[in-house]
């Protein structure tokens, strides 16, 4: 049986090939992403092994909130240092910074791209230092700094040129005296580094008398050896539980494990595009096999006759796909690392330039890229395999006989395997933790829902499609009037509705999600806007100019500053933080306000309190959003402990609730003073300005500005126009990054398309014969196999919108219904997806298309 | 032959010289033609026969343009193909030739009025409508005209094929066994469609057929035998044809 498949194979090396690729390419994303992933994180583990080589113990900020808090003060002080210091078995301690802030050229440009971060540090003894001097030196006084090789690189800086170091303080210049390499000289990835001195640094981050860090080597003396974990045993035993104590081995371990979760989001992310591609492929490889099961209905007959088992049937099939999948996962698996790179530059081109020192594949990678090709292949290829095991002997004698369709079961049966495939689809979902997986589950749940009832409604019969020749009527007058061929290929694209529904299917899943992504993003734009519109009162906005600012606060000290440029009426600070309930494992988000001017500026959509009750907040009041106090039953009156992230307890009544729109508010909103008191809230988020009666932001703006560039040029003031603006670009981005990972798909359903042309071109070669002979040109047969193709991929695209916009109607309307989403569906996007569809279609035509019109004609005329 | 297919009067329509046809190279070459001279006047029906392999059906795909001799010349109206390229050659096809195959050929997807005018809507031309209407009121399909090749019998679909070969009044109709895969009732009824095509409307028609009975039809046998003419002559009743055959069969 075995070499009557590869026989088969080798007289079909193009369709094998075609289908091969469909089902490589979802594996060679998958493979490559965890290539790149396991590259990164690897890298990641070899920086954090070198910043801690030479460190017996190391003392950081607890940090029970997680890593994502760091704008707070830490508590690891001189007096910490100093009790270091002091415990027996410690040799040096040194304390030191490293702390995200801005650089910036002293045109106020930012040296670092995209949301890369900039580390400010400070320099630590030799034995603790992970920075060698490539040139120049480290810096000895305040007015200078040394930087790391590919930041001076990238932005053409010499020893001797000045830049700007920005952090919480105002910014000022220092005279570049180093370049630095760091250790073994691994890829930083986008990421820079400025060493000061350590106060200079301290200066700069207005943290004088405390540090990001401790560094400790152990007493060397051979006669009384103290080992690492004795070390820390020591030390622990003395210090507060505001700081971790760790070897330097458990502190790279820390490190990697923290920074491993927190990239974990990369590979979720871009494993939803694997899998989208992978079922993509599978219905490829589900249409071609089923294809090529009617086509063979003959041979099988004639191995039935012959005393073929419906077994050995089954398996001739079975083991074809099983062939199909090791090859073509094989296949992607090489891609995968070719396309690792490629993802890392598609990461890079939108901001994100994460260190990837050269390529890890992993046993895990091989494995599961091999396993998941072969397994998605023989599952889609098993459906075709069985039912080419209902071939009736019959067929090897006369022309024409049919696969008998399965009975249709009983209502009841039916109804039953209805919910039940449901219920299976909603499990797996969630328990692919919902989102994506689960969408696309409940996607595959409808399309078989629609198949069925399509199949009901025709009572039993073979499955006609109905929406397939009614859509085809309608798409067909695009290219009917273009004469005959027009005609003929409307009518090819519905011989068979069923097969031009899975080929078009194939498109349909990667055109939904692009449509479901668009309609999501447009009414998030628009739900923006709309927010913004209502909510914000100011005049200005005033928040850090690094892309994803997010983390990226600008200094408490830049209100008070602005408030004293003319025209300007108010500034109102916010600050973000979080908290956490006891017992909870996840944070509360939590906006710290200043309540004497912030209804000046926002209008919060009270449900229960007013204005007043922000001035009566004080250090024990919260404001909770309506969706938290929900869900956690919360009422007015009621008191809450919160876990800060300065690792204290604070106790708060709850004195209103509110719902935000706009989603400025979090979880909890507090006063700014308890936020800086409890919480070791340093920086700001953002800065609301509003302008005095009568000051224009002709003015006004302007004069923030220049006073932005010359103390805190990490900043930059936005007007709400521009605010949203901003945020719609980085909806936008965002956007574009999914669209290029959902094209694979489409590329892959392409393939899809191509094979099923071929294969229809297959089985229509004596009516292409005679066409030929009765005077077709080779370009009308050309034109006839596009006209059909184009029909099928809009079938595909109007599908797939349809599914999309209703999809995201659908989803939005019940999980967002109450929070102020705003529906909008971007129609421009949609026609031009239908226009892409178009295209695609006549892209994939090109090769059936050729290969129809250089078709023998004697050999086609007297084929069968 | 009676007085309507003297229209045609003695032109000849199609000649072929000294026409080779070589399949294969070296030791394993065949040749399916070895030399035919021939030629086909206007308003007449010529039956080819021949032995499996004697190269009949390579002569009317030669002679049709539909294959390229591997030497010698065909004319169809004048028009030398040898020396046409594939566009002039399938421009020639389908302005002055029509086909009958023996397995109809008609497309699945259009139905029978649809199928007759595809060769005009091929070329963008508009149909000339009284000649339809004769077309098939001489075929007998005009009830079937809304229905599709799988809703209609063989021998009508094959009449359906003979209005579609005649739709473009072509030079030559070239008809490949067109009652190769007919009952004898259908089979007569074709053939005599295609007689009936010579006599009134002048048609002149080449016939490739292993058939005796369906020979007998036609005004001229021509017989080949291992590339070559071995008989032209009137045409013979079925016997004598028979005869004919197995004396060089």
């Amino acid at each position: 049986m075995l070499s009557l498949v590869l026989r088969g194979f080798m007289q079909r090396k193009l369709r094998v090939l075609l289908t091969g690729i469909a089902i490589a390419l979802g594996v060679a994303l998958m493979a490559g992403t965890y290539i790149l992933t396991d590259t990164i994180n690897k890298s990641f583990a070899g920086i954090f092994n070198v910043a801690n080589r030479g460190h017996d113990v190391v003392i950081t900020p607890r940090q029970s909130l997680g890593r994502n808090t760091r704008s707070k003060t830490s508590p690891v002080t001189d007096q910490i240092l100093a009790q270091v210091r002091a415990t027996p078995g410690v040799a040096e301690a040194a304390g030191s910074i490293f702390t995200p802030g801005s650089f910036l050229d002293v045109h106020g440009k930012r040296l670092t791209v995209g949301g890369a971060p900039a580390f400010i540090g400070s320099e630590v003894p030799k034995r603790f230092e992970s920075f060698t001097v490539a040139h120049g030196r480290f810096a000895t006084n305040a007015n200078e700094v040394a930087i790391d090789e590919a930041t001076a690189n990238r932005n053409n800086l010499k020893l001797g040129e000045k830049m700007v170091v920005a952090g919480s303080a105002p910014a000022r210049d220092y005279t570049i005296v180093g370049i630095l390499r760091f250790g073994g000289g691994q890829s930083f990835g986008g990421a820079g580094a400025a060493i000061l001195t350590l106060p200079e640094a301290q200066r700069v981050l207005a943290l004088p008398g405390h540090f990001d860090q401790i560094d400790v080597a152990a007493e060397s003396n051979p006669a009384h050896p103290v080992s690492a974990s004795v070390l820390r045993e020591r030390i622990r035993a003395v210090l507060p539980a505001t700081v971790d104590v760790r070897t330097g081995v458990q502190q790279a371990a820390k490190d990697t494990s923290d920074l491993e979760s927190n990239l974990s989001f990369i590979r979720t992310f871009l494993l939803v595009f694997a899998y989208v591609a992978l079922v993509v492929g599978a219905f490829i490889i589900f249409n071609t096999f089923s294809i090529t099961v009617a086509q063979r209905t003959r041979e099988f007959g004639l191995l039935r006759t012959l005393g073929g088992s419906r077994r050995q049937i089954m398996q001739s099939v079975v083991y074809e796909g099983l062939l199909l999948g090791v090859g073509g996962a094989v296949l992607g698996l090489l891609g995968g690392l070719v396309l690792a790179p490629a993802l890392n530059a598609l990461f890079k081109a939108f901001g994100a330039d994460l260190p990837h020192n050269g390529t890890v594949l992993e046993t895990r990678t091989i494995v599961v890229s091999l396993l998941v090709g072969i397994v998605v292949t023989l599952l889609a290829g098993l459906p075709p395999a069985l039912r080419a095991t209902r071939v009736p002997p019959l067929a090897a004698m006369r022309e024409g006989v049919e696969i008998p369709p399965r009975p249709l079961p009983s209502r009841r049966a039916l109804i039953a395997r209805t919910v039940g495939l449901l219920l299976v689809c909603v499990l797996l979902g969630l328990a692919a933790g919902g989102g994506v997986v689960l969408v696309l589950l409940l996607l595959a749940w409808a399309w078989w829902l629609g198949k069925t009832l399509l199949r009901v409604r025709r009572g039993g019969g073979p499955p006609h499609y109905r929406l397939v020749p009614a859509l085809a009527q309608v798409i067909g007058v695009l290219v009917t009037w273009r004469g005959v061929t027009g005609q003929l290929a409307r009518e090819n694209s519905i011989r068979q509705p069923g097969r031009t529904l899975i080929t078009a299917g194939a498109l349909t899943v990667g055109l939904a999600l692009v449509a479901f992504v668009a309609v999501l993003a447009d009414g998030t734009k628009a739900t923006i806007n709309r927010a913004v519109s209502r909510s914000f009162a100011g005049d200005l906005i005033i928040e850090n100019s690094q892309e994803g600012n997010r983390e990226q606060g600008i200094p408490a000290l830049l209100a008070p500053t602005v408030r004293q440029v003319s025209g300007v009426a108010s500034v109102t600070p916010v600050a973000f933080t979080v908290g956490r309930l006891p017992g909870s494992s996840s944070n509360a988000t939590i906006t710290a306000i200043d309540p004497a001017t912030f209804e000046r500026v926002y209008r919060v959509e009270w449900k229960q309190g007013s204005n007043a009750t922000l001035l009566g907040l004080g250090n024990e009041g919260v404001v909770l959003t309506k969706g938290y106090a929900e869900s956690k039953h919360l009422k007015l009156g009621q008191t809450i402990s919160m876990l800060t992230p300065a690792e204290k307890h604070v106790s708060l009544t709850v004195r209103g609730i509110a719902s935000d729109n706009a989603r400025l508010l979090g979880n909890l909103t507090i006063t700014l003073a308890l936020a800086r008191a409890s919480f070791g809230q340093r920086d700001d988020a953002l800065d609301f300005v509003s302008y005095a009666p009568g000051a224009t932001n002709a003015q006004v703006q302007p004069a923030v500005n220049r006073l932005l560039a010359a103390a805190f040029p990490q900043a930059r003031s936005r007007t709400a126009a521009q605010f949203k603006q901003d945020q719609a670009n980085q909806i936008n981005t965002l956007l574009a990054l999914i669209y290029v990972l959902l094209a694979l798909s489409v590329i892959v359903s392409l393939f899809g398309i191509v094979n099923t042309l071929i294969l229809s071109i297959y089985e229509r070669t004596r009516e292409l014969g005679m066409m030929r002979a009765i005077g077709t040109s080779r370009r009308q047969v050309r034109q006839m196999i596009r006209y059909e193709s184009v029909i099928t991929a809009l079938i595909g695209g109007v599908f797939g919108l349809v599914i999309g916009v209703v999809g995201a109607v659908l989803v939005t309307s019940l999980t967002l219904s109450g929070s102020g989403y705003v529906q909008s569906i971007p129609v421009g996007t949609l026609a031009i997806l239908l226009v892409v569809a178009a295209v695609a279609g006549l892209l994939a035509a090109q090769l059936p298309a050729r290969r129809a019109a250089r078709l023998d004609m004697l050999q086609a005329l007297m084929s069968e | 032959m009676n007085g309507a297919a003297a229209q045609g009067g003695s032109e000849k329509l199609v000649e072929a010289e000294d026409l080779r046809r070589r399949y294969g190279e070296g030791e394993a070459a065949v040749d399916a033609l070895a030399g035919v001279t021939v030629a086909f006047p206007a308003g007449r029906f010529a039956a080819i026969m021949g032995p499996s392999g004697s190269g009949k059906s390579t002569l009317m795909h030669i002679l049709a343009g539909l294959d390229r001799p591997t030497s010698g010349t065909v004319r169809i109206g004048g028009v030398e193909l040898t020396e046409l390229a594939d566009r002039e050659l399938t421009q020639l096809r389908r302005d002055r030739i029509g086909f009958i195959f023996q397995t109809f050929n008609l497309l699945p997807v259009l139905n029978g009025e649809e199928n007759i005018l595809l060769p005009l809507s091929i070329a963008g031309r508009k149909p000339d409508r009284e000649w339809f209407d004769r077309l098939i009121d001489t075929v007998g399909i005009r009830d079937r005209l809304s229905h599709r090749p799988a809703e209609l019998s063989g021998g009508q679909q094959q009449r359906v094929a003979v209005a579609r070969a005649l739709i473009t009044r072509p030079t030559v109709v070239f008809a490949d066994e067109p009652s190769g895969n007919l009952d004898s009732k259908a089979s007569n009824d074709v053939l005599e469609l295609l007689r009936h095509a010579v006599d009134d409307f002048g048609q002149t028609v080449v016939m490739v057929t292993h058939d005796a009975h369906a020979a007998s039809f036609a005004d001229r046998l021509l017989v080949l035998a291992d590339g070559r003419i071995v008989h032209d002559g009137e045409s013979l009743s079925s016997e004598h044809a028979l005869d004919l055959m197995k004396s060089v069969g």
